[in-house]
């Protein structure tokens, strides 16, 4: 592998066989093939470095949600409470290597009490803490140099010294570094997703592959994580389905809900949309070896007496309905409409996803003895239209829509709308871009009424335009 | 069309779909059944009563440009229900809000409506949309759940239509098809109904008024006789009335075609 550094090519990295012919890592490409005719070179590649790690990272996500990247080459696993599904931690890091070595990585594995004990002991091939040369601090070269003449190559030998000169000759930072790599002080690691409130994980000795024997896995994970749920008093938002294949790649499902819910049965029946919904389906591949369901998103939900009541309650009917079709059709579909402060017509109404639990917005009532002054349809952008219409600013008296001419016998109007001048940054000067709009109502002669507007006044624009926006009932 | 079933019954498997022989039990005209009245005298007096409210009933526009009016009569019709705060469902595709346009929640609160109620659900195709309204229907989630397609979809047969209106005939919640710019088909809907906008009664200033409509029913598996009418929506109220015929007539004499004429026809 080759990459430029600094004008010159020169290798990022190579492989055993290199290795044995004495090639290095930062070695000038000239030199290398000085020495080796028939290298093969390749194009270094970082970004697909780091996607094939992050790729590796979601594997090992069957071992603990607990995950992190530590680049260019490392994965560090928090493993704190998850040993026993495997037995113990030394049969964990077997099993890791087995599966990286069945695609053909090689990799080195360390346990250690702190994520900065186990990178060291890992990225230095040691096997206790103490073995591990000064380079581990990372403290620069210049302290690692300065280490090294005074005598003290590992970190065993830093250990037995007292700190205080340390930190005052080489900063606290190598302090630091070095607690946590000698244990004595635990950071925890990041890890690349957030942590879920709750996980359930089923583990198998052999692959599954059918929908079924799947379905019914993630069933019995379900009903745990809903006795979870309710010994906390919670109920679920959000599910996520991770299912881990035996040849390390993970498929995700997450099927969100409306209002938090600990119904296995209902989150049962949302998964299985999801799972018709999915656009490729599901492919097993050899099968699935582990299956876990995760509870990201979590709220308070009381306990309720079900069963006294045969009626069904129509809220809780009409958020399970809600929560379906948002899971089939995506969230964005199932809207419900929300109010906005504005003057104009488009932007005083939005739709919002009807998932989210926004308060339900106050509307005008209908003002009595009066028309609806407002279409009860409108057009996202107003439909352009051809106006007869009086000099300057008159009534229209007929206008083309969709080829179709419509002969206006009644009209109401104009309703001047102006345009939100404090929203621009120059405030209302005529010609700005933002023209007034004149709204009427109009009914045609075959008895259909349609809300019109002139955008732009006469003083504001040499030739307005029409536009129609909307249908009244 | 009520022998259908009997007449397909030797095709099928034994046992198989039972429910839906019982549902289309269920299914057969019923005097107990609740009526849904329109408001409109001279309507509900043809109705017998007013439409049936477990059932699918079927709005037509009269020309394209009347599909705004089939769906607006199917809406209002909707909020005649006692319960419509229980929630109504709105299923379109992407097509038909291209065509047609969104609701407007100020128009809709101007007619009496609250459009906090309104569930908008928005489908990529017509399939889409059949699935939701069925499943919407069975959920007994609505009050009523409108359903709108745009053009002559070959989806929206007997099959399809029976299957709502055996799911709206067992849960009791209104199924309305909104058909804009279609010609009518075979369909499993208990009424057909053609809708046109009609010249409003003009207020002072000859501005426009109240919502007035055309309505001519083509089809009633009740056995009712097809029938035009005229009816005007009020808000206040929340009913539709009979159009007056004198004064809110009179300044639209020069239209011939939707005229008194056609109402003498009924």
């Amino acid at each position: 592998m080759v990459e430029k550094q600094r004008g010159a090519m020169r290798l990022a990295a190579c492989d055993p066989a290199a290795h044995a012919l004495g090639l290095t890592a930062g070695m000038a490409l000239a030199d290398a093939r000085a020495r080796v005719p028939d290298l093969a070179v390749f194009d270094h590649d970082p970004v697909a470095d780091l996607n094939l790690l992050g790729w590796l990272a979601d594997g090992c996500e069957r071992y603990t949600p607990a995950c992190m990247l530590d680049p260019p080459q490392g994965l560090l696993l928090d493993i704190t409470g998850c040993e026993h599904v495997f037995g113990d931690a030394a049969r964990l890091a077997k099993d890791v290597h087995a599966r990286f070595s069945r695609h053909g990585l090689s990799c080195r594995i360390a346990l250690g009490g702190t994520p900065d004990s186990a990178q060291a002991k890992a990225r230095y091939a040691a096997r206790a803490i103490s073995d591990v040369p000064v380079e581990a601090l990372d403290g620069g070269d210049k302290v690692h140099k300065a280490l090294r003449r005074a005598g003290l190559r590992s970190i065993g030998d830093l250990a037995i010294r007292p700190r205080k000169p340390l930190a005052a000759r080489f900063g606290k930072a190598v302090v630091v570094r070095l607690a946590r790599l000698l244990e004595e002080e635990d950071p925890r690691i990041t890890p690349r997703r957030s942590l879920p409130i709750i996980h359930v994980t089923q583990n198998f000795a052999e692959p599954i592959s059918r929908t079924n024997d799947v379905l019914a896995t993630i069933g019995m994970l379900a009903g745990g994580a809903a006795l979870q749920l309710q010994e906390r008093g919670q109920g679920g938002r959000r599910f996520e389905i991770c299912l881990f294949r035996s040849d390390g790649h993970v498929a995700r499902l997450a099927v969100d809900t409306g209002t938090p819910t600990r119904d296995a049965a209902l989150l049962m029946r949302l998964i299985r949309e999801r799972i018709d919904a999915l656009s490729d389906p599901l492919d097993p591949g050899f099968g699935y070896d582990l299956i876990r369901l995760e509870v990201p998103l979590a709220e308070v939900l009381a306990n309720v007496q079900v069963g006294l009541e045969t009626k069904i309650d129509t809220d809780a009917a009409a958020a399970a309905l809600i929560d379906r079709l948002s899971v089939r059709l995506g969230a964005e579909r199932v809207r419900q409409f929300h109010a906005r402060q504005s003057h104009i017509p488009e932007r005083a109404a939005l739709e919002r996803v009807a998932q989210s639990d926004a308060s339900k917005a106050d509307w005008p009532k209908p003002v009595l003895g009066e028309p609806a002054m407002r279409p009860f349809r409108l057009f996202e952008t107003p439909q352009p239209i051809e106006v007869t219409a009086g000099f300057p600013e008159g009534e229209p008296r007929s206008f083309r829509w969709r080829r179709h001419v419509h002969r206006v016998t009644r009209v109401e109007g104009p309703e001047r709308i102006s345009p939100e001048w404090w929203r621009h940054p120059r405030g209302y000067t005529p010609g700005n871009g933002s023209l007034t709009r004149d709204y009427y109502r109009v009914e045609d002669n075959e008895g259909r009424r349609f809300w019109l507007f002139r955008r732009g006044l006469y003083d504001e624009i040499e030739r307005p335009l029409w536009y129609l926006h909307g249908i009244f009932a | 069309m009520n022998k259908k079933p009997t007449h397909i019954q030797p095709t099928l498997p034994a046992g198989a779909f039972p429910s839906v022989q019982g549902m289309w039990k269920q299914h057969q005209p019923d005097a107990a059944q609740s009526l849904l009245p329109t408001g409109a005298p001279y309507v509900d007096e043809r109705l017998r009563g007013g439409i049936t409210q477990a059932g699918l009933h079927e709005f037509f526009g009269g020309a394209k440009a009347d599909s705004h009016a089939a769906a607006a009569f199917a809406l209002l019709l909707a909020w005649r229900l006692p319960e419509s705060d229980a929630g109504i469902f709105w299923i379109s595709g992407d097509k038909e809000r291209q065509t047609s346009g969104r609701l407007y929640p100020y128009g809709l609160s101007a007619m009496g409506g609250d459009p906090a109620c309104m569930l908008l659900v928005q489908t990529a195709d017509l399939r889409d949309a059949l699935r939701a309204a069925a499943d919407a229907i069975r959920s007994k989630a609505a009050s009523a759940v409108i359903l709108e397609t745009h053009g002559n979809a070959r989806l929206v047969d007997l099959t399809s239509t029976r299957r709502l209106a055996l799911a709206a005939a067992e849960t009791g919640v209104l199924a309305l098809l909104v058909r804009g710019d279609a010609v009518p088909m075979p369909s499993a809907a208990r009424t057909r109904w053609r809708i046109c906008s009609a010249p409003s009664a003009p207020l002072p200033g000859n501005a426009p008024g109240l919502p007035t409509f055309d309505i001519s029913l083509l089809r009633h598996r009740g056995g009712t006789a097809p029938f035009e009418a005229r009816v005007t929506w009020d808000h206040a109220t929340r009913s539709f009335f009979d159009a007056p015929l004198s004064g809110g007539l009179s300044a639209i004499v020069t239209d011939t075609k939707t005229g008194p004429a056609s109402r003498q026809r009924a």
